[in-house]
């Protein structure tokens, strides 16, 4: 039996590193601008002082408790605004999706598209645009008023209603894509066996669409719960003061009033409770690929 | 294991020198030391259950997959360790593998183009080869373009117009229709013989291996089990897997009784060919042909020196042939194969006798 | 069918329900406002179409997202590309882990990933301006390149890099011809992707921008004072140049998908 040559063996090595080359300048930009980043929040986030004084890494958790005193109410709008647009999201999304994947045949490249080219105008656009539509003297007040659902001297801006509004409308082709993608995997040959064996459309639907869904479920509710629980935007633009999120106060302590150890800790706890809710959620549901 | 130079071989070097080559992945042993020399301007096939190494070995030859262990020798350069574009090899796919944002003219030059052959030399050299595989005309379409057969025949001019003095073949015709498969495996003959180079087919067809190769080798768990020529290896397989896989064989157990004798389980006596015995010792299988195998109503005149008594069970027409199963008593169910000659046909039930030459019968180890 | 039409109804209200506001913001782009605040509507004019880059402070905040978007684009692009084509085509130690880090800027929220940047250019003493936005969005981009573009090489045959290596090409020569090729259509929806994250990102921008302003942040700043209309005239420019670019890569795309066999 003979051994392989060196020259084999010193190709063999170089070919072995490829891969890592390869990754090499966007993984260290990944380190550099993510995970760094990520630990110096945390030091941060232990320092005290001031921006006059400097900063002194005290190792200092007050940051973190104030977050429990002071901020409780954000911390809840953040996680109830977060929630209920998910919830929302999924209802309106879902039969959306459904019906792209079902219903269009020859059509369905068209419709994707519908979905997707809102999104082409600016966020703060779109939002802006629904000051507009939800202003005092416009068409959606006027009708809500008339039908009786609000009060003579009720309004939709500035309260919690147009944020979550606004909140719905900015992340639903997050929710609805992931869902069409599961939905539209399903061959429709399961569907006609489910029929064979004696289960109704309901069933059938239950029993095999749902189940066959859940990882597109699972990655739109993930795509919008996250990025709305940081939002701060949609409170700004269309609430009020009594519904600011834990994303307003990140932004005002880091740009408005200067506190960085605060901003930081808040920032750190908003993202652990995202990171831990994410986990919970998803270890009870069951991953799959979550990067479809 | 039977290894070994190839019969042809003789003086000249080898095209192809495996020493020990192994490849190993995790915990499974793909190929086990394999070690083989085949000769030049030969149809050599690979045949062998899936699983067996074949692909593995080949793909080690052209270059894509590097061996744990063991040498690869092309023409008598050490190869082992260099990439595929450092080899005088050439590769057809199993999935023909064409560029499809190429057409069919580059596809074909594209091997030509790395090399820099200058363009006027392209030119011919491609031209002369759409019209060896008869696809001048699709010269500028793509490979959407063509039905199966057409692809498979660029795949062979793109390999083939680069002159390798080796071709490797991984499972070619296994997309093709049976009755294009057939007429591909004629024309890849003609082609190997008056091209003049050495071809390795792989594929897990034993009768299409049979009908285009010089020399088979029989892999089973990443070693050769059995080569030689077709004939040879048919008519004398010496291991039970090979005459399984082969064809149907027809094996019974017995033990050895004489020079040229042996005595089946159930008591049964059977004469062997010279010198077949030579190396058994013992208890031992015996195997005959099914083609080779005589049937005559009961009670008629065998005609041959072997002969035993049986019911059939199931009788089945092809066309050329009918397929007989055979109840013995001592040698369970026997596989006959009978030419339609117009003899009288037999049907279950039928008492039967059958019967054949001595030297027909072979005898395999284990 | 009685179930077709409700479906078709249900999308109608669906898509009306997503392109209301698309309909505003395009609109008020032609409202004819006497005062600051472009929210109720005053007559149609043309006028603000006229003078789109009256105002100096937009113009300049659209042509800084532009740039910005387009390099972050190009750079992001390449390097997602790059990684893609390892995670895919190698097998190696720490794939797993690779996969993660790459997952996990998607997964964050952007107050948390823009304000742990921010951290670190205060730390660094880095000024905050142009070359940390641009900074910041490369870093946000690559995730969704990466995924973009593997989604493409997965399914693409991979003995076709096999064949062109047979046949005499180098790994440079093979990737050049066989795999780019092959790759770019993902790889352009890539760079389109990113090109829109980029334009359209208003949160992390906001941490990391310093006095700088790209085109959501002059927005975000002048919602107090009153958006002006050309606001949305650039607004709509930049819409339509997209929806162009789309439709034009989804329809060659179209034509070409019908020729891979």
């Amino acid at each position: 039996m003979t051994a392989r040559t060196d020259a084999a063996e010193r190709a063999d090595r170089r070919r072995r590193r490829v891969p890592y080359l390869l990754m090499a300048p966007g993984l260290i930009w990944l380190f550099l601008f993510y995970v760094l980043p990520m630990f110096r929040l945390v030091i941060t986030s232990l320092q005290e002082g001031s921006l006059e004084r400097g900063y002194t890494f005290t190792g200092n958790f007050d940051s973190y408790a104030s977050v429990f005193t002071t901020y409780l109410p954000q911390l809840r709008n953040s996680l109830l605004f977060a929630f209920g647009a998910t919830v929302i999201g999924l209802l309106v999304a879902y039969p959306l999706a459904y019906a792209i994947a079902f219903h269009t045949s020859r059509w369905k490249t068209l419709f994707l598209l519908l979905i997707i080219v809102p999104l082409l105008v600016p966020f703060l656009l779109r939002t802006l645009a629904w000051r507009v539509i939800l202003a005092d003297q416009g068409l959606v007040v006027s009708f809500l008023k008339t039908i009786g659902l609000l009060s003579e001297s009720g309004r939709l801006l500035s309260t919690g209603w147009a944020v979550l509004a606004g909140l719905v409308y900015n992340y639903l082709a997050f929710i609805t894509l992931p869902i069409y993608i599961s939905l539209d995997k399903i061959e429709p040959a399961l569907l006609e066996a489910a029929n064979d064996l004696y289960a109704t459309p309901w069933t059938a639907f239950r029993k095999v669409t749902l189940p066959l869904s859940m990882p597109g479920i699972i990655s739109g509710t993930l795509l919008t719960f996250i990025p709305a629980a940081g939002d701060y935007v949609n409170v700004e633009l269309l609430g009020n003061r009594n519904w600011t999120m834990m994303g307003n106060v990140i932004q005002s302590k880091f740009l408005v009033i200067i506190d960085y150890p605060a901003a930081a800790a808040i920032s750190f706890t908003l993202m652990a409770i995202i990171v831990t809710m994410v986990i919970i959620y998803v270890r009870r549901v069951g991953t799959e690929e979550l990067l479809t | 294991m039977t290894t070994g130079p190839n019969s042809a071989a003789g003086e000249t070097t080898p095209a192809v020198e495996l020493v020990g080559l192994t490849k190993t992945f995790g915990d499974i042993v793909a190929v086990d030391g394999l070690t083989l020399d085949i000769a030049e301007n030969l149809f050599f096939a690979i045949i062998g259950p899936s699983g067996c190494g074949k692909t593995t070995t080949l793909r080690m030859i052209g270059g894509f997959e590097e061996p744990t262990a063991g040498t690869i020798k092309l023409h008598g350069r050490d190869v082992t360790g260099t990439k595929p574009y450092q080899r005088p090899v050439n590769t057809v796919f199993q999935s023909y593998a064409l560029f499809p944002h190429l057409t069919i003219f580059e596809n074909v030059a594209f091997g030509l183009r790395r090399q820099g052959v200058d363009k006027t030399d392209v030119d011919r050299r491609v031209g002369d080869m759409l019209d060896l595989v008869h696809l001048a005309q699709t010269a500028k379409r793509k490979p959407r373009q063509l039905s199966g057969g057409q692809r498979q025949r660029v795949a062979l001019a793109r390999a083939l117009v680069n002159h390798p003095r080796l071709l490797l073949l991984d499972e070619p015709l296994g997309a093709l229709d049976l009755k294009l498969r057939k007429e591909m495996q004629l024309e890849l003959k003609r082609i190997q013989q008056e091209v003049g180079i050495t071809f390795i087919h792989v594929t897990h067809d034993q009768e299409e291996a049979m009908t285009m190769a010089d020399a088979i080798a029989v892999m089973r768990n990443g070693r050769i089990e059995r080569m030689g020529e077709p004939v040879e290896i048919y008519d004398d397989p010496r291991t039970r897997f090979v005459a399984g896989f082969l064809g149907a064989s027809n094996l019974m157990d017995g033990t050895v009784t004489g020079t040229d004798e042996v005595t089946l389980t159930g008591g049964h006596t059977f004469h062997v060919g010279p010198d077949k015995l030579a190396r058994a010792n013992g208890a031992v299988h015996v195997g005959v042909r099914p083609e080779k195998i005589h049937l005559t109503p009961s009670g008629a005149d065998p005609g041959h020196a072997n002969s035993m008594a049986g019911v059939v069970t199931d009788s089945s027409f092809i066309g050329v042939s009918t397929h007989y199963l055979v109840q013995t008593e001592t040698a369970g169910e026997l596989t006959v194969v009978v030419q339609n000659l117009g003899a009288t046909r037999f049907a279950p039930r039928d008492s039967v006798t059958l019967s054949w030459d001595p030297e027909h019968t072979f005898v395999v180890a284990e | 069918m009685k179930a077709r039409v409700f479906y078709r109804t249900l999308l109608g209200f669906g898509i009306a329900y997503l392109f209301l506001p698309v309909f505003v913001v395009v609109a008020f782009s032609f409202n004819d406002l006497q005062g600051r605040r472009n929210v109720s509507w005053e007559g149609f004019t043309l006028r603000h179409w006229a003078e789109p880059f009256k105002i100096t402070g937009l113009s300049d905040a659209v042509l800084n997202s532009l740039t910005i978007a387009f390099l972050s684009a190009l750079i992001s692009t390449i390097l997602g590309t790059l990684i893609a084509l390892a995670l895919v085509r190698y097998r190696f130690r720490g794939r797993s882990a690779t996969n993660l880090m790459l997952f996990l800027p998607m997964a964050s929220p952007e107050v948390v990933t823009g304000s742990a940047l921010l951290t670190l250019f205060i730390v660094a003493q880095v000024g905050r301006g142009y070359m940390t936005v641009l900074l910041a969005h490369i870093l946000f981009n690559l995730s969704y390149t990466v995924v973009t573009v593997r989604a493409r090489i997965v399914g693409f045959d991979r003995h076709l890099e096999e064949a062109a290596m047979d046949l005499y090409a180098n790994e440079w020569q093979t990737f050049r011809r066989v795999t780019l090729p092959m790759i770019m259509p993902g790889v352009l929806a890539a760079f389109m992707l990113a090109f829109a994250l980029s334009f359209d990102d208003f949160v992390i921008t906001n941490f990391n921008s310093g006095s700088l302003q790209t085109f959501p942040i002059f927005v975000y700043g002048a919602t107090k004072r009153g958006v002006p209309p050309q606001v949305n005239v650039l607004g709509t420019m930049i819409f339509v140049a997209m929806v162009v670019a789309t439709t034009v890569f989804l329809v060659v795309q179209g034509r070409r998908k019908k020729a891979e066999p």
